[in-house]
């Protein structure tokens, strides 16, 4: 492993364990899913990055990639539909709203 | 023991351990959070495994467990709003 390698892994690591560590101590269903957003659109391309670098040009490194590409879009549609869920539940939006 | 087996290990530490937790207690929506960060986590978990052990098919694992992860999400958090 190279030194960028390393420190793009620490770093993905960091991000995605401080959103846990988060998502544990938040109070709120809102303030929980905020934590989802840097796992998936920081520390996930990170690692993603790191892996792609150790991989170099390969099929493997395609999937990664398609992986990363996968897993940040879903964080953030994720997020959405539960933020929404949550304010159909509360009564803040209607069930049958389509916005 | 290399340096991605040790980024599997920490993350499993520090989280999967307070995703599931998250995911076993609280309000229902609360554990949909913890649920979508355990499936973040695990499909992360499975990569470092497949570049630690040098094992390139196990990335297929990840490919369809990152699918299969957010189409779950999103039909929980759909059948959670009818509830």
């Amino acid at each position: 492993m190279t030194p960028l390698e390393i420190g793009l892994l620490v770093l993905g690591i960091g991000a995605v364990a401080l959103s846990c560590l988060g998502l544990l101590t938040a109070r709120d269903t809102y303030l929980r899913l905020h934590y989802l957003g840097p796992a998936s659109s920081l520390g996930t391309p990170l690692i993603i990055a790191a892996m792609v670098m150790h991989e170099g040009l390969s099929f493997s490194a395609v999937k990664l990639v398609l992986i990363g590409v996968l897993l940040v879009g879903s964080g953030a549609v994720t997020v959405a539909a539960f933020g929404r869920a949550t304010a159909q539940r509360q009564g803040l939006v209607e069930t049958d709203s389509p916005a | 023991m290399n340096g991605w087996l040790v980024g599997a290990a920490v993350l499993l530490v520090v989280g999967m351990l307070p995703a599931v937790v998250v995911a076993s207690r609280g309000h229902v929506l609360d554990r949909l959070a913890g649920l979508a960060m355990a499936g973040m986590v695990a499909t992360l978990d499975i990569l470092l495994l497949s570049e630690g052990y040098q094992r390139s098919s196990y990335v297929d694992a990840g490919l369809v467990l990152a699918a299969l992860s957010l189409t779950g999400s999103l039909v929980f958090a759909r059948l959670v709003v009818r509830q």
